[in-house]
């Protein structure tokens, strides 16, 4: 138990710094790459030989990204420059941005304008993902942030180093669904809170790491006794559910999070990199494997509605809590069409308002004392 | 022995005080909410009503955006289910309810058993609330009270097609800077509420019958705006106003029940 305590206390400690993991990498001598939010080719990086650090902004009231971006602009990318232009990412050797929404193409073009010393890679997903040439498009797109980042790493990425590098990454990307399981299982341990911190910690370590860290943790878990929950339970969809006080009002009303559909969090480690031809080919399928997701486009629009019954039948959720991340149009689109299909299925599902730069979670408290209470 | 329901609103403070054999004894409305004086006095005045003291109370419930900073409450809940336990209490019938609060708007979808089964609120934005009303009334120097009697006169509403409370002031300055007449400018504002709640009214999905709580529902004008909006009849109760802290104290008078 003791352990459990310790070991959720350094994930704390790594969601909440990632500025000093920054610094330690650099101490190390190594090199850093940001890795913009989401679906970043990371084991490009690890392969490399590089660090990949999640770029996920922060609680920040933004004050000089103003110049460039307009105030529409959504808080992970409107913080993101904002730590760009003030100097909190400075030491990292280059940023990785995909352009999966028109707030990244206009972000792209300020932080050319805003950021000087760190380097913008930019890639674009295709969109179309059934189309014969997506493969193609997407293994080009990667061959440009290889080369890019070979002459950052200064040597060549080799289809084994990638090889090995897609491995670790399906390694890791196990260790968080089997830690989402065993959390599951101990609800009274893995709080709302706790359980984000590892998600979002994650973000900031070399793979290798979390590998390491995660299955220490399973193996703490697995060892515990199995947690009767008797509160309600949801699932958070969206793209963040930050800040920690809007979960803790989950806590706070005794609803324990069961399952999550966050861009930060599972639909990160939910799809694993296939066998292929080669190595690039690997990274790029992986692409056109993504379901459910409003990042990737899906002509068939019941596809995230239908997994999140799916996740709520598994885990027995009450209900789902649509994180909205303000000013995020792709996210928009999607809520009617997934509020109705689980409503359909007899869920109760409600929207929060995601905003980083505001400390006020009175209204998202109020929603989720009327869910815990009805 | 009494159970009370107090409902701290942001602008204003309401109080209901129901006997042990679940009678309502007295209830009470103060126009200012919390932060202020208001949730004090509007306790002491329901309790004055019911000619109790103090010590006869057995349970206070709080509701309401003040709800977690008033003094000696036993426990609290959120406001949208002290809406849907009181309307449901008031008319029985309602499975919709849609209440215009001072900064938020909620819709909320109940059962039989008054249980929510859905709800929508507006998030973090002043458009088609309370406080947007309050703030358009005084650009037109008019009561707040008055508008429902002046959109009932228009004869064509306005065309205000901002919903940000601070363009849609702009807004109404220009037309009464065009000498549009005050009457019609008031019905556009009623118009442009009503199509704001509406559209949160179709994402929560209607059932028969509907029902508005809430003060703002006292204002006739802005109820026909927005039945014609979503098409639909809305039952307004007398103490519409009171549906919250009538809601918060039936939870108490919940308690005050053998187990
Ligand atoms: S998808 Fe949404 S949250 Fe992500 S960058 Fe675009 S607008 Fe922001």
């Amino acid at each position: 138990m003791s352990d459990i305590k310790a070991l959720l206390a350094q994930f704390d400690e790594i969601s909440g710094n990632p500025r000093k993991m920054l610094g330690e990498y650099l101490a190390n001598g190594e090199k850093v790459i940001g890795c913009f939010p989401v679906y970043t080719p990371q084991p490009l990086v690890t392969a490399a030989g590089l660090v990949p650090i999640g770029l996920w902004g922060g609680q920040v009231n933004p004050q000089v990204s103003g110049k460039y971006s307009p105030i529409f602009t959504c808080s992970i990318l409107h913080s993101c420059l904002e730590y760009g232009m003030s100097g909190a990412y400075q030491g990292l050797s280059a940023a990785l941005m995909p352009i999966l929404c028109d707030t990244f193409r206009g972000t792209s073009a300020a932080w050319r304008a805003g950021v000087k010393d760190i380097p913008l890679i930019v890639f674009i997903h295709p969109q179309n993902r059934k189309d014969p040439g997506a493969l193609d498009y997407m293994i080009e797109e990667y061959k440009s942030v290889k080369t890019a980042l070979e002459k950052i790493a200064g040597k060549e990425i080799t289809n084994r180093a990638l090889a090995n590098a897609l491995t670790l990454y399906n390694k890791r990307n196990a260790a968080m669904r089997e830690f989402c399981a065993l959390a599951n299982e101990h609800l009274d341990l893995i709080t709302p809170v706790a359980r984000h911190h590892v998600m979002k910690a994650v973000t900031f370590l070399k793979p290798e790491k979390a590998v390491e860290m995660v299955g220490e943790l399973n193996k703490a878990l697995k060892d515990q006794p199995v947690c009767k929950w008797t509160g309600k339970k949801v699932i958070l969809t969206g793209i963040t559910a930050e800040p920690d006080d809007l979960l803790v009002s989950f806590t706070e009303n005794k609803v324990a999070v069961v399952g999550d559909d966050l861009a930060q969090e599972s639909r990160q480690y939910r799809t694993d990199y296939p066998s292929a031809n080669s190595a690039l080919e690997s990274l790029a399928l992986q692409w056109l494997e993504i379901r459910g997701c409003s990042l990737a486009h899906d002509d068939n629009n019941t596809t995230r509605g239908k997994m999140l019954v799916e996740l709520a039948e598994r885990t027995g959720a009450d209900g789902v809590v649509l994180c909205m991340m303000r000013f995020c149009d792709i996210e928009e689109y999607d809520q009617p069409y997934v509020i109705k299909m689980l409503q359909e299925a007899g869920l109760l599902a409600f929207s929060v308002d995601i905003d980083q730069s505001t400390t006020d979670s009175g209204q998202a408290r109020t929603k989720i004392q009327a869910f815990a209470e009805n | 022995m009494f159970a009370v329901g107090i409902d701290i609103g942001s602008t204003a403070s309401k109080a209901a005080v129901i006997t042990e054999d679940g009678v309502i004894a007295s209830k009470a409305i103060v126009p200012i909410g919390t932060g202020t004086v208001g949730p004090a006095r509007v306790f002491a005045e329901a309790l004055d009503r019911a000619g109790i003291a103090r010590s006869d109370v057995k349970w206070i419930t709080a509701t309401g955006y003040g709800r977690f900073s008033f003094e000696g409450i036993n426990d609290q809940k959120s406001e949208l289910s002290c809406h849907a336990k009181g309307i449901s209490h008031l008319l029985p019938q309602v499975r919709t309810i849609i209440d215009i609060g001072g900064q938020d708007i909620k819709v909320m979808r109940i059962n039989e058993k008054g249980t929510l089964v859905n709800f929508v609120m507006n998030d973090k934005c002043a458009a088609g609330t309370g406080r947007f009303l309050d703030t358009m009334a005084k650009v037109l120097d008019v009561s707040v009270m008055d508008l429902s009697g002046l959109s009932q006169r228009a004869e064509e509403p306005a065309e205000i097609s901002s919903t940000c409370t601070v363009f849609a002031e702009s807004e109404v300055i220009s037309k009464l800077a065009g000498n549009v007449k005050l009457e019609n400018i008031v019905a556009g504002i009623h118009k442009s509420v009503a199509k704001r709640v509406a559209s949160l009214v179709q994402r929560c999905g209607i059932e028969q019958q509907v029902a508005m709580s809430g003060g703002v529902a006292l204002n006739k004008g802005l109820v026909h705006s927005l039945e014609e909006e979503i098409h639909s009849r809305i039952y307004v109760h007398e103490d519409c106003q009171l549906a919250g802290a009538l809601g918060a104290a039936l939870y108490a008078w919940d308690h005050l029940q053998p187990a």
